[in-house]
């Protein structure tokens, strides 16, 4: 016994690189579609692709990898960011001094603050143009409202991660647009004071208490803004990444027109509207999962209009990973984040500007903190929250701005919107506001009636102008939608590069005065 | 658009996933390129590495160069939340070998490192710079966003400033006698003094303690009883040898010694300010008056916040207050400071003691012992002789031997030397005048409270006014302060025939300072008043009414009692 137990024992050690891979992989070399989807299918990590999918989704123009790319940019700055933890003290005496060592002295930190510097700002930028996409080829549609719902949480979130991880250099920047960010925050104090009412009902200063843990922007809010941000933020961002995509399979795969023609040429040029209606799309995940457990209850799909996702969709993901990677590496390699002076709260920066996706509500919170930095976000983020559950229009979805008309109504709003924001610039910087021309007036009326609030009226009022005419809640959205793309670009673009100083207007930075 | 073929478009991916990565990988090798072999500070250890191998004579020596390093080097000082990583580059300041070489490889000059040693002081405390900067724009602190950039070399001495606040530093005048002193009773034949003087056996074969930090150190006050007695016993010319030293002399040398704290040209920076009377409109550290803005801390302007239009040459802080001392309104438009018209050189002296003017915060084991008695024993800055206090805080406006300014545009300041004002003003009087101002004008209140003089340096002031004139202090008045009772009408048509024309219609002032002044009024007594009209200011316009002149006939007593009596009416508005 014990000679083939031994021999028993030299047969296991060798075959175990083998069975070691088998218990691993549990499947063949992925050569056959069948070996290929089980790949998918038994991996953890790979099951949240479907196991098939349509040409049509990797297509390019189809997604321009922009979800792909987001989940990219958070896992690089999930690594870098823990890379960053090692060496980074969240003491008020030692934040800006660990900055400084990451710079120069941590091995590779410098490239690594850089890189997350760099992917933070792209994944903001990444998060609004997949709105964009998405929104703009109707995916938001039934099934996918509550997708959409998700997505709205995952910018809101994706903007408190970066503005939480503005603090932490504790340098004149970051100093200011904290206290800024806490002015707004303690805004609804406006209308206490206002209307009259007693300090005990300052709700404005309760908030910025809870978030400063202090009256002021100091070691509490120094720490509170480092548990969100590498903490209570992204555990809350990877949750519902996963509920994201998890529905995106649950709700059938991404959006695409119905009878899109297959690669082979098979019906080719028959973008014709949907030959089923959405709601047979669950249907198809369901057979092909039975599909690859070897029974075939086909649901009268043809299986070869898609492609296995291994390795189709994965070298497509990866190629996406690979090119954010780049990008973040090229950006981090040639060009350092900024870090300005040690926090000081006695020498103000003038003019301290927040991040730049926020400079479009700092424009607006120029007239009214309430307003511009509570109000009309907060208006904006639930009204587009909702535009799924207001536009229910059965329609092909994966479609581009919804076909011919929707292009036109994209094109006028976005004319409208450009006009009504350059006039919210324009007519206070040339003519002044009402607090010119009417100096003795209340200031609940400046709160109330501002630029901001005027133009986010005259968009809502100009989608149900559009709505009306032609009869589609669908064109409306598409025009409130564009009217808030193109204001929020123009409304950034000034407060980026035409606002000095005191919040004045100036053509160029060099015509700002020096003291 | 064009529906590629999923075959097409996989290939297409596929080439971009090579190139994306082959990108990458490019990348990271390049950077790691410029991290690891690239960075100026691991060339110059390479090359230091070179020069210390040449130097090595003896085993330890080789041994020394063996073992050097290409890492980063660095004096962590937690007590003063200072990390500097300077002796990367710098790594020869304490090695004497490296004199001759060049920066940054020579070792530091003088005697600073024995006192200040690197690794409890590290080099930002004196130099300023971005010490955990790791390479040279960055470390000298000529990049933005850095506050405090490196003090220049020629102006190095200006860093004592940050913690050291030096004591009892006289005018030029009198520091200069005291450098006479030196000269004129030989005493560099046996002591050396900031770097001069012989180290060898004097003249009398002993070789006496150097005298560059006396005034940091102590010394013994006895000395010149001691010189005496050693003198006395000395036989045939082996002692010490020394003439004797008057009292005058004595005290000048004593005062020129306290100044030795080894920082002299900062010392000389310091005498040329409380010579020109800066503090007349400057406070420093809460001493000085109040027209210009506080100098406290002026050295740690942050060059980033300040602008340079009109300053020629790179934007250095130094570069700014050298070109504002030459044209004030021209670099800040709208300032008051007048064109002084200083020397290149002064100017230079100015801007280094304008640069110490910084304030560290340090623990107290740091402090330095001048610092504890300026700021918590309330040791003055300036020595608090008559001379000095009065170059310190009278002299920009009452010009420095008393004979009155006028600077463009501004109001003529007194000349308070003149015989005539000496003559007629008590002690008393000046005293008041100068611990209250003269509110609505340029002159300041000096109390303690307001320009933070103390009585006896007001005492010290007035006593000084009255050595310069050399005139003794006039009788005391044995009239009543308020004596005079004159006609007020009569007084109101003398004063608009004789006075108003300079003093203004209701003595408001114009050519002439203001009578209506109720600090004036309330502290000038009859007396004052009445032998001013009489005897006149010699070398102002003010022409005594005793006399006739070519303008006004001899006013009589009685008259001159009249318009004494119409000022009076302006005492209570």
């Amino acid at each position: 016994m014990s000679d083939s137990g031994m021999g028993a024992f030299w047969a296991n050690l060798k075959a175990l690189p083998r069975t070691f891979l088998g218990s691993f992989v549990r499947h063949g070399a992925p050569t056959s579609h069948r070996a290929r989807s089980q790949s998918v299918f038994s991996n953890v990590f790979l099951h949240i692709h479907a196991t098939r999918v349509h040409p049509h989704s990797l297509r390019l123009t189809t997604t321009w990898g922009l979800g792909v790319s987001l989940v990219a940019q958070f896992l690089i700055l999930t690594v870098t960011g823990i890379l960053l933890m090692v060496y980074y003290n969240p003491g008020l005496d030692q934040a800006y001094a660990s900055m400084k060592d990451i710079h120069y002295v941590v091995p590779a930190g410098r490239l690594i603050r850089n890189i997350h510097r760099w992917a933070a700002h792209m994944m903001v930028f990444c998060v609004i143009l997949h709105m964009t996409r998405v929104f703009y080829t109707s995916a938001y549609k039934a099934p996918r409202e509550f997708n959409w719902v998700l997505g709205m949480g995952l910018f809101v979130l994706t903007l408190a991660l970066s503005f939480s991880g503005y603090l932490l250099p504790w340098d004149q920047l970051a100093y200011w647009a904290i206290v800024i960010g806490a002015n707004i925050a303690a805004s609804p104090n406006e209308v206490i004071h206002a209307i009259g009412l007693p300090e005990a009902f300052n709700i404005g200063d309760i908030v910025r208490r809870i978030l400063l843990g202090a009256n002021h922007v100091g070691q509490d809010a120094l720490l509170r803004f480092y548990l969100l941000h590498v903490i209570v933020l992204p555990i809350a961002m990877v949750f519902i990444i996963a509920a994201h995509i998890w529905r995106i399979r649950k709700d059938g795969g991404l959006a695409r027109p119905g009878g899109t023609p297959s690669p082979a040429g098979k019906g080719a040029g028959s973008m014709t509207p949907a030959a089923q209606p959405p709601s047979a799309a669950p249907s198809k995940t369901y057979g092909l999962m039975c599909l690859v457990k070897g029974r075939s209850p086909c649901t009268g799909q043809d299986p070869d209009e898609t492609v296995p996702a291994w390795p189709a969709l994965l070298r497509a993901e990866l190629f996406v990973f690979m090119l954010n990677m780049l990008i973040c590496l090229v950006l981090g390699v040639f060009f350092d984040a900024p870090l300005r002076e040690i926090a000081n709260p006695g020498v103000p920066e003038n003019p301290a500007k927040a991040p730049w996706y926020f400079l479009g509500l700092q424009e607006m919170v120029s007239y009214s903190a309430l307003i511009g930095g509570v109000v009309v976000p907060t208006l904006a983020v639930i009204g587009l929250a909702l535009i799924p559950y207001l536009d229910r229009e059965a329609e092909p979805a994966g479609l581009w701005f919804s076909g011919a008309r929707g292009k036109v109504v994209t094109f006028w709003s976005m004319v409208v919107g450009a006009i009504l924001a350059v006039l919210s610039v324009a007519i206070p910087v040339n003519y002044g506001w009402l607090r010119n021309w009417f100096p003795d007036i209340p200031q609940l009326v400046i709160i109330a009636i501002n630029p901001g609030s005027l133009v986010t009226l005259a968009y809502m009022a100009w989608s149900l102008i559009v709505i009306a005419r032609t009869k589609s809640t669908r064109l409306g959205a598409v025009a409130l939608f564009s009217c808030f793309l193109v204001g929020f670009v123009i409304l950034t673009y000034v407060g980026t590069y035409l606002r000095g100083p005191n919040w004045d207007f100036y053509w160029r930075q060099s015509d700002w005065p020096i003291h | 658009m064009p529906s590629a073929s999923p075959d097409s478009l996989d290939r297409r991916v596929k080439w971009g996933l090579l190139l994306a990565s082959l990108a990458t990988v490019a990348l990271l090798i390049y950077s790691v390129l410029a991290e690891c072999v690239w960075p100026q500070w691991r060339m110059l250890r390479a090359q230091y590495a070179q020069i210390l191998k040449a130097k090595a004579t003896d085993d330890r020596g080789r041994a020394l160069a063996e073992q050097f390093e290409a890492t980063i080097q660095q004096n962590v000082l937690p007590a003063l939340h200072t990390v500097d990583r300077c002796i990367t580059c710098h790594p020869a300041v304490d090695d004497p070998r490296m004199a001759g070489e060049k920066q940054p490889f020579r070792t530091h000059p003088g005697d600073f490192l024995r006192l200040h040693q690197p690794d409890t002081y590290g080099c930002t405390a004196c130099h300023a710079g971005q010490g955990r900067a790791t390479e040279q724009a960055a470390a000298h602190g000529d990049v933005e966003f850095w506050p405090s950039p490196m003090i220049p070399a020629r102006y190095a001495y200006a860093g004592c400033g940050s913690c050291h606040t030096h004591v009892l530093v006289p005018s030029q005048a009198v520091l200069r006698r005291g450098r006479d002193a030196i000269a004129r009773y030989g005493c560099l034949a046996c002591h050396t003094l900031d770097g001069g003087g012989v180290k060898l056996p004097g003249v009398a074969g002993a070789a006496g303690p150097d005298l560059s930090q006396v005034g940091a150190t102590g010394y013994d006050a006895g000395w010149y009883e001691k010189h005496v007695a050693r003198a006395a016993n000395a036989d045939g010319g082996n002692g010490p040898s020394l003439r004797p030293i008057g009292e005058p002399a004595r005290a000048d040398l004593s005062r020129f010694l306290a100044s030795r704290v080894g920082a002299p040209s900062l010392v000389e920076a310091k005498a040329l300010f409380h010579s020109l009377g800066c503090r007349g409109c400057h406070k420093v550290n809460g001493v000085g008056g109040k027209e210009g803005p506080d100098l406290s801390r002026v050295g740690e302007k942050d060059p980033g916040r300040m602008d340079f239009t009109h300053v020629p040459g790179e934007p250095t802080l130094a570069n700014w207050l050298a070109e504002h001392f030459r044209r004030p309104a021209a670099v800040v438009p709208g300032s008051q400071m007048p064109v002084l018209g200083l020397t290149e050189e002064q100017i230079d002296g100015l801007t280094l003691y304008m640069l110490s003017l910084r304030h560290s915060s340090i623990p107290e084991t740091y402090q330095p012992k001048d610092r504890i008695r300026a700021e918590r024993f309330g040791e003055r800055e300036f020595a608090t002789d008559g001379e000095t206090l009065y170059s310190t805080f009278c002299a920009a406006c009452h010009g420095a031997s008393g004979q009155g300014m006028r600077y463009p545009g501004l109001p003529v300041s007194p000349a308070i030397a003149s015989p005539d004002f000496l003559a007629v003003a008590a002690d008393a009087f000046i005293a008041h005048t100068v611990q209250h101002g003269r509110p609505g004008r340029r002159m300041p209140a000096w109390g303690e409270k307001e320009g933070g003089l103390r009585p006896q340096e007001i005492q010290a002031i007035v006593a000084y006014l009255r050595s310069m004139s050399g005139l003794a202090a006039p009788e005391p008045d044995r009239q009543p302060a308020r004596w005079v009772k004159g006609d007020t009408t009569a007084g109101n048509s003398l004063f608009a025939t004789y006075c108003a024309s300079c003093h203004g219609a209701t003595g408001q002032g114009a050519e002439g300072p203001a009578l209506n002044n109720t600090v004036l009024l309330a502290s000038a007594s009859d007396t004052y008043l009445t032998e001013t009209i009489r005897r006149g200011r010699r070398g102002t316009v003010m022409a005594g009414f005793e006399k006739p002149s070519t303008v006004h006939p001899a006013l009589t007593p009685s008259e001159i009692e009249s318009i004494v009596s119409y000022i009076r009416t302006w005492e209570t508005p």
